[in-house]
């Protein structure tokens, strides 16, 4: 793995260092590229684990491919596209909207949706069909009254 | 020897579940209550013979009695004594013997416990019970016995799968099924209803703790397999939306909708159908849950190996069950049209109506998305995977509408509100949560789910607070106490409301922590050698060495990270590169230190011989709020289900 | 409850269990293959035996049955007398080559497990991994056919034994040697 090894000098500047002659490493830019690409990629071998979770061997060598990838130059939309080409939408962690996987994805929403509306037009629906409630008991609302102003009191 | 008798007690045990059908049957024939008494000591006989071949199975274990199949497969003379518990359910075979024990106990203790106040419910109780119990005792003796003994007898077993040994891993198993099985006495009371046709509230107030406790059960075994998940896995995660998740997540999120819509019939007298139709989903689900893990049917990382033969028994119980269950509702369901009696849309019946509609369109994206590689494979015959991203993307916006309906929901009154009750419940509080986000907004945080989730938790967190400072000064101004005083006394006097708004409480405390530890989190992975050091988000972490340790069944490579903040010494951090040495799995030990309510999590991935490790260290901020959260939900359904009795009313 | 939600009912709870009656049947780690008619990228790799380089250039213009195995692998153990007997079925034929591709392993163990089993064509070494990523290799024992074009045929995952022996065989290798289409698979 590429490592950036600075000396102490840095680490001066952020505070007090804990040992004056380590070497300080750090994630490269490629590190961070590769993460990202990974995290969205299936470990085929593993199931619902992401290549960049798994511990797996072949996760290990398709993170490897990954960073070669990059290195060469290669966009992540590229990278993704190869790892598609070779294992089809199975690789990716979620459905491509595309097709019938819009079902899946608006599925929900629809049902959100049309359900709202439908619990909507049936609540008003009853709503109308009762009666008008009598007025509440006097007893009530003259305790509330009174708690209302046992609350103002104290305030 | 012990085995022996552990097998016969439970064949015997199966015989007797078609006593309890039996007897149930004849009682509601004969209307000859000496009938239900047989059925009533056979299940007693049932939990009794259930437990002795309990007993039987974890004696082997702990003799590691390694002629009898089931035990060599699981466990091995080098697990720990502790964990040969944990390997009585480790498998498909013990796991459902553990099922069906809890189912016989419950059983066990519902028909003492209302024998005398519910007689007429009682065959139906027996009999759905010993119904259930008897499609799994079957399976247990024809299909999957754990008793089965094998020649010639190894010399030594196989370990159990080491990401199975953990603390955790005790008790998740046994707290998932009790909430399982629990549903199922609800479900007993609700099909006892159906067939008998009283209809009233009298078996949803007799089912009430039943299905409080079956809930908490449940979300407890829940919350445990998330933990396991966060520190055993190792990738820092507690959710992987993995079907195995899903299975005990989807009865969960029905449970809860029929755990509040109870309550319109029960104040309202209103939805009887609906509650039925909820209470028959919630155990439907636990038991296609059950298939779905057993079954081999949708590939997980917890499933055990697959057998169609097994699946397609468990299938076609599982379908015979469900189908008596709703054909019987649908059958009954004309005869029993309740009035609507309606004032207002914004009333709190409305609210709990909503309420429904979200937790099962969030059941039903939770079961879409579990499914749809099955869906496709058999439609199109390719394969999709449904991972985490598709799940962040499409449940969290019904996740927030629920928060939304959590918050209101409370504070609006049955039958109608007035404009001036909701402006004084919901002024400050909608003042608060437009204020929090603002300052969110500004602190840099840009997205819209997160922001979205703020208001609302906000928002319902405030409601919730005033409303325990406005009764707590009330009642400490009327008995002239102090005010945590007053609380005391107040939260007393209407425990069944006060209880269930810590729960809510806990809710918000626990997607607090959900959002702050995803947006906030930071993650790192570096390799690096002894007397290296890497920064990550302000703390120093320090490689200083890297030795070997051996456990009872494993060597591992731990590595020594001290960690720093500011230059201050923190703490030693000792992740660990194990392999268990009787499987050579290897298995990846976090370290984890808490600070200010976050983690840092770390963990050795790698080490290659040359001495250069990988670190992974991730910086989970406000992520204990994620099990404080889920404690606080604990500790308000205790004190929910422990209420003075006489404050039912 | 309506006639119409009645109905609507039983529709998802038939279709829920036929559904599920399916996916018992189904073998979990099937995965089709979207590499099929597309064209197969070449490699290049020591030989495990020998260690000079082979690449699949060199048989360019040939049919190739391409094995990928593992010694650690027991369904490649059960394949590998059916690999061989396929091999000497068509080693006559000068357009036909069989390629062996080490997929994860210790060289050693590999070596050993050639020398004990039998090894009668070259096996390549896929050292990093890459041979396999580009060919959606996700587990072993997995074959692949490459007509004379240089595309991809023929995919199939686990072991080449009984009636898939005898499909890879007459409806693949027969025909695509004997210069006729072959029928689908």
């Amino acid at each position: 793995m590429k490592w950036i090894s600075i000396f102490c000098c840095l680490s001066l500047l952020m505070g007090p260092c804990p040992s004056s002659w380590a070497g300080v490493v750090d994630e490269s830019e490629l590190d961070i590229q590769t993460r990202e690409i990974a995290k969205t990629l299936r470990c085929t071998v593993c199931q619902t684990e992401n290549i960049w979770e798994s511990g797996a061997p072949l996760a290990q060598q398709m993170r490897n491919v990954i960073r070669e990838r990059l290195a060469q130059g290669q966009t992540p939309e590229e990278i993704r596209a190869y790892f598609l080409s070779r294992y089809g939408d199975y690789i990716l962690m979620q459905p491509p909207k595309r097709g019938i996987n819009w079902l899946i994805w608006l599925g929900p929403f629809l049902l959100l949706f049309f359900g709202s509306l439908l619990l909507l037009r049936e609540v008003i629906r009853w709503t109308r069909a009762t009666p008008p409630a009598p007025p509440p008991p006097t007893l009530d609302e003259r305790a509330r009254q009174r708690l209302d102003r046992e609350l103002h009191s104290e305030s | 020897m012990i085995v022996e008798l552990g097998h016969f007690a439970v064949v015997i045990a199966l015989v007797l579940s078609l006593v309890g059908i039996a007897s149930a049957v004849i009682t509601l024939r004969t209307r000859n209550v000496d009938w239900a008494r047989v059925g009533r000591s056979a299940i007693t006989l049932i939990f009794v013979l259930l437990a002795i071949g309990m007993g039987a199975l974890v004696t082997a274990f702990i003799t590691r009695d390694f002629s009898v199949a089931y035990v060599a497969n699981h466990s091995n003379s080098k697990l720990p004594f502790f964990y040969t518990v944990a390997a009585v359910w480790g498998g498909h075979e013990g796991s459902l013997l553990l099922w069906v024990f809890i189912l016989s106990a419950f059983s066990t203790l519902a028909v003492w416990l209302h024998w005398r106040t519910q007689p007429m419910i009682m065959p139906y109780l027996i009999g759905v019970e010993s119904g259930v119990m008897f499609g799994f005792l079957a399976l247990i003796i024809f299909l999957s016995n754990p008793f089965t003994r094998i020649f010639p007898v190894p010399p030594d077993g196989k370990d159990l799968n080491p990401l199975l040994q953990d603390p955790a891993m005790v008790l998740h198993p046994p707290m998932l099924y009790m909430g399982y099985v629990g549903f199922s006495i609800p479900f007993s009371f609700a099909m006892a209803a159906l067939f008998s046709g009283r209809l009233g509230e009298e078996w949803i107030k007799v089912t009430q703790r039943w299905t409080i406790f079956a809930w908490l059960c449940l979300t407890t075994g829940i919350l445990l397999g998330g933990y396991w998940a966060y520190y055993e896995l190792g990738w820092g995660g507690y959710w992987g939306w993995d079907p195995v998740e899903n299975a005990s997540f989807m009865p969960w999120l029905v449970g809860t909708a029929y755990l509040h819509s109870v309550l319109v019939q029960e104040k309202r007298k209103m939805f009887k159908v609906w509650n039925l139709f909820l209470i028959i989903v919630t155990f439907s689900l636990s038991l296609i849950g059950t298939f779905l893990v057993r079954s081999g049917v949708l590939t997980s990382v917890h499933t055990f190996a697959t057998d169609p033969e097994r699946g397609l028994y468990i299938l076609m119980f599982v379908a015979t069950v469900i189908g008596i269950a709703f054909g019987t509702l649908m059958m009954r369901s004309n005869t029993l049209k309740s009035q609507i009696v309606m004032d207002s849309l914004v009333s709190r019946e409305s609210v709990f109506l909503f309420n429904n509609l979200f937790f099962l369109v969030a059941t039903a994206t939770v079961f879409l998305g579990t499914l749809y590689p099955l869906i496709i494979e058999t439609l199109q015959g390719a394969k999709v995977t449904v991972g985490p991203p598709y799940y962040n993307t499409v449940f969290m916006p019904i996740a927030i509408g629920l928060l939304f309906l959590m918050g209101i929901g409370p504070y609006i009154p049955w039958r109608k509100a007035s404009t001036a009750a909701l402006k004084k419940h919901f002024q400050v509080p909608t003042i608060a949560a437009m204020v929090g986000t603002l300052l969110l907004l500004v602190t840099g945080i840009r997205s819209a789910y997160a922001l979205a989730g703020a208001f609302v938790v906000i928002f319902a967190a405030t409601a919730i607070v005033l409303d325990f400072g406005s009764i707590a000064r009330l009642y400490a101004h009327r008995y002239h106490v102090n005010v945590v005083k007053g609380f005391v006394s107040a939260f007393a006097h209407n425990q069944r409301r006060y209880s269930s708004l810590v729960t809510h409480l806990g809710v918000l405390v626990l997607v607090v922590g959900i959002i702050a530890s995803t947006i906030y989190q930071s993650e790192k992975v570096v390799s690096l050698r002894v007397g290296d050091e890497f920064m990550i988000a302000g703390y120093h972490l320090k490689l200083v060495k890297i030795h070997e340790v051996e456990g009872r069944n494993w060597i591992a490579k731990e590595g020594v990270f001290e960690l720093y903040r500011d230059g201050e010494f923190l703490t030693t951090l000792r992740p660990q590169k194990r392999i268990y040495t009787e499987s050579q799995t290897p298995t990846t030990e976090s370290a984890i230190y808490a600070i200010n309510l976050g983690h840092v999590f770390l963990t050795m991935p790698d080490v290659s011989p040359d001495g250069e490790a990988v670190a992974r260290a991730v910086i989970n901020p406000l992520i204990l709020l994620v099990w404080s959260g889920g404690g606080m939900m604990g500790l308000g359904v205790l004190l929910n289900l422990f209420r003075p009795r006489k404050k039912d009313a | 409850m309506s006639r119409g939600t009645q109905i609507t009912l039983i529709v998802i709870l038939v279709g829920l269990f036929a559904l599920f009656y399916q996916g018992l049947w189904g073998d979990p780690r099937h995965i089709p293959t979207v590499l099929i008619g597309t064209k197969a990228p070449t490699f290049i790799g020591p030989d495990v035996e020998t260690g000079r380089p082979i690449s699949l250039d060199q048989f360019r213009g040939k049919v190739v049955v391409l094995n990928f195995w593992a010694s650690w692998c027991y369904e490649c153990r059960v394949e590998h007398e059916h690999i061989l007997r396929l091999h000497r079925e068509f080693q006559h034929d000068p357009n036909f080559v069989m390629l062996g591709v080490n997929y994860q392993d210790e060289l050693s163990d590999a070596q050993r497990y050639l020398q004990r089993f039998g090894s009668s064509f070259p096996h390549v070494r896929d050292v990093k991994g890459t041979i396999a990523i580009d060919y959606g290799v996700y587990g072993v024992p997995e074959t692949f056919v490459i007509d004379q074009h240089g595309i991809i045929r023929y995919k199939h995952v686990g072991p080449i034994v009984g009636p898939t022996y005898d499909d890879l065989k007459q409806h693949m290798l027969m025909p695509l040697l004997t210069g006729t289409e072959p029928s689908t698979l």
